[in-house]
């Protein structure tokens, strides 16, 4: 199993009575490539901040490539998520002020991985899988357009060859024709390293690029703790 | 990586940045300038007078009879008798002495009466001898030499007539100006009061003053220059002398005598310890403009810090981006101060740069107009202090900004 969910309670502490998260059971398992779709405010991004590692649930086990995040200490849970854990947001994926190259190598470097000949030639290798010019590897990402901006941030979410990638909103601010090269880009890649995905997302017109399509309502009961 | 991301981010603000950095450059340069003045001016201060041994005057306090005899300033308390130098200055221990005699000014300029001794004896700096820009020591009753700010501001060239005015205001109607003087000699700029003195001779003083009684001219004796040069002009007082004595060892045994000199109540005085006391009193003013100096400083530091904390809101997503590439909430805290790092080091940089292009534009200007000698040497020990101190209390400032930072990175 990449993902196992067990009796997560989760509320943050400045509201302890508005319950977020109350998922009695749910996993996801390995190579899968699952859709959840649900309402802003819905509690999305709580999920993807407990898989991530950077919140812990208040009760409950969260289970990850097989490892238990809610025991790990808060350094642990950082290398793990450097090393195990691709993230796509919906924006802002990228230092604006760096250029490509210097965001991958940014995104390596909490890994303690050096800048030796064979991680450059990675990167390049990573950059034509995604169709980027050697000429946007040189300049700010902030002068790429949006959609160059998303390949390059998919780039920097498989530079360290993650088992999960877990994509948050990635096609909110593209349009119709950037956001399907974008998924025609991705899906590709995540099938032939063999990751497993967890793509959230309110676009339901997405759903036909996954064999699992749930909603976050679904596992996620928040109902019946009231 | 560190370092190019805090570079790379600086960069990418550069209004504010460059903003809080000149700010910073400022103060630094502020707090480097008035510590190197400070320094600089101690050493021009002890300089003043060097290779003295001892200053011998009427009783009065020590500060006193320095600020009179070799600054220039205030008024002597009293004057002592021709007998008693002679008699001090022909013990066996004083190798020589220079007679003074002050109490006449020529526009605001004190006038001194010395004799030739002081060209040959005198010096200051370190061990630096009076020397001469033009001209040549006097040797005429009514020949005078003139300091190098006294000839430059009033103009004055060899050959030139003045004349002297009695008591030392700078506007003072009574005037010897029956008996003027002829200018023989301008000495060369020392940074001392030296350059705003004109030397004449013992003689001259008394010949000046031949027929005057209780400061005030009598009558026109009708005596020509000639018979003055002629009279005897044995001068019957001084108001103070310098002694070089044979043996450094000596000096204390020699000043306890002169302090206890029978016939009249004189004081000897060591320059280098009366100096050393004029410091102090002048330190707490150094020390008061050093305190604002560091406070504009402190205020500085606080500007970088505001604008720091500033930006942590807007770099938000900066900081979520960072954690979720696996940055652990210390690296965020380091980021911040190692930003403020570099602005303090850059501004150090500029600062230093700065101030040392100033000192070597107005160094001639300062010597000229104020006499003051300034060496470029930024980096004297009190300086490298000091860029430490600036340093270290930018980093603690930074704390706070650092911290939010961090405080940040865990909530995200």
């Amino acid at each position: 199993m990449a993902i196992e969910l067990a009796n997560i309670r989760f509320h943050y502490s400045k509201r302890p009575n508005h319950r977020v998260l109350n998922i009695p059971s749910w996993s996801l398992s390995s190579a899968d490539q699952a859709f959840v779709h649900g309402p802003s405010g819905g509690g999305k991004s709580t999920l993807l901040g407990l898989l991530s590692g950077l919140i812990c649930p208040v009760e409950g086990q969260v289970t990850v490539l097989g490892e238990r995040l809610d025991t790990m200490n808060s350094r642990q849970r950082d290398q793990f998520r450097a090393a195990s854990i691709g993230y796509v947001f919906q924006q802002f994926n990228l230092m604006p002020y760096l250029n490509a190259t210097d965001n991958l190598l940014l995104a390596t470097r909490f890994l303690k991985r050096k800048n030796t000949r064979a991680l450059n030639n990675e990167i390049k290798d990573l950059f034509s899988a995604l169709n980027i010019t050697e000429k946007e590897w040189s300049v700010p990402t902030r002068d790429l357009s949006i959609g160059q901006q998303q390949r390059v941030a998919i780039a920097r979410a498989l530079i360290n060859k993650p088992k999960l990638l877990i994509a948050d909103e990635p096609t909110s601010s593209l349009d119709k024709a950037n956001r399907d090269a974008f998924m025609e880009l991705l899906m590709p890649m995540v099938a032939e390293h063999q990751m497993t995905l967890l793509f959230v997302s309110h676009d339901l017109s997405l759903s036909s690029y996954f064999s699992r399509v749930e909603s976050l309502d679904d596992f996620n009961h928040l109902q019946e703790s009231k | 990586m560190l370092g190019k991301l805090a570079i790379q981010s600086l960069w990418d603000r550069k209004g504010s940045v460059i903003l809080s950095l000149m700010a910073m450059t400022v103060s630094i340069f502020v707090l480097l300038a008035v510590e190197n003045i400070r320094h600089q001016t101690k050493e021009n201060f002890s300089n003043t007078v060097s290779g003295v041994d001892l200053i011998v005057g009427a009783r009065t306090g020590s500060l006193n009879l320095l600020l009179y005899s070799v600054f220039r300033i205030g008024n002597p308390t009293n004057n002592i008798h021709w007998q008693t130098y002679e008699d001090i200055a022909s013990s066996e221990q004083v190798e020589w002495a220079i007679p003074i005699s002050l109490g006449d000014s020529h526009k605001g300029y004190r006038v001194m009466g010395t004799s030739k001794d002081y060209f040959q004896h005198f010096s200051y700096g370190k061990r630096h001898d009076l020397e001469f820009a033009k001209g040549q020591a006097f040797d005429q009753v009514f020949d005078v030499v003139l300091g190098a700010e006294v000839a430059k501001k009033l103009g004055y060239q060899l050959g030139d007539k003045i004349v002297l005015a009695h008591g030392v205001a700078a506007i003072s109607f009574s005037m010897h100006d029956d008996r003027p003087f002829t200018v023989v000699g301008i000495l060369k700029p020392t940074g001392t009061p030296v350059d705003q003195t004109l030397h004449v001779s013992l003689q001259g003083i008394e010949a000046i003053h031949i027929d005057w009684q209780q400061g005030v001219k009598i009558a026109n004796s009708g005596l020509s220059q000639a018979d003055l040069e002629k009279a005897n002009l044995q001068p019957k007082s001084i108001t103070a002398f310098m002694l070089g004595l044979k043996s450094k060892i000596a000096t204390f045994h020699v000043q306890r005598t002169i302090n206890n000199y029978a016939p009249e109540p004189v004081v000897a005085i060591l320059p280098g310890v009366a100096l050393s006391e004029l410091w102090r009193m002048i330190a707490v003013l150094e020390n008061t403009l050093l305190l604002v100096s560091a406070l504009v400083f402190i205020a500085a530091c606080l500007g970088v810090s505001a604008m720091l904390l500033a930006s942590i809101r807007e770099r938000r997503r900066e900081i979520q981006l960072l954690r979720i590439v696996g940055a652990p909430p210390v690296v965020l805290f380091l980021l911040i101060e190692l930003e403020a790092l570099i602005i303090t080091l850059v501004s150090c940089v500029l600062g230093a740069g700065l101030l040392t292009a100033c000192l070597a534009l107005l160094k001639d200007y300062f010597a000229s107009q104020y006499g003051l000698h300034i060496e470029i040497n930024l980096f004297t020990q009190n300086s490298v202090y000091l860029l430490a101190a600036v340093v270290s209390a930018s980093v603690v400032v930074a704390v706070v900004p650092s911290l939010s930072g961090y405080r940040k990175a865990l909530t995200n």
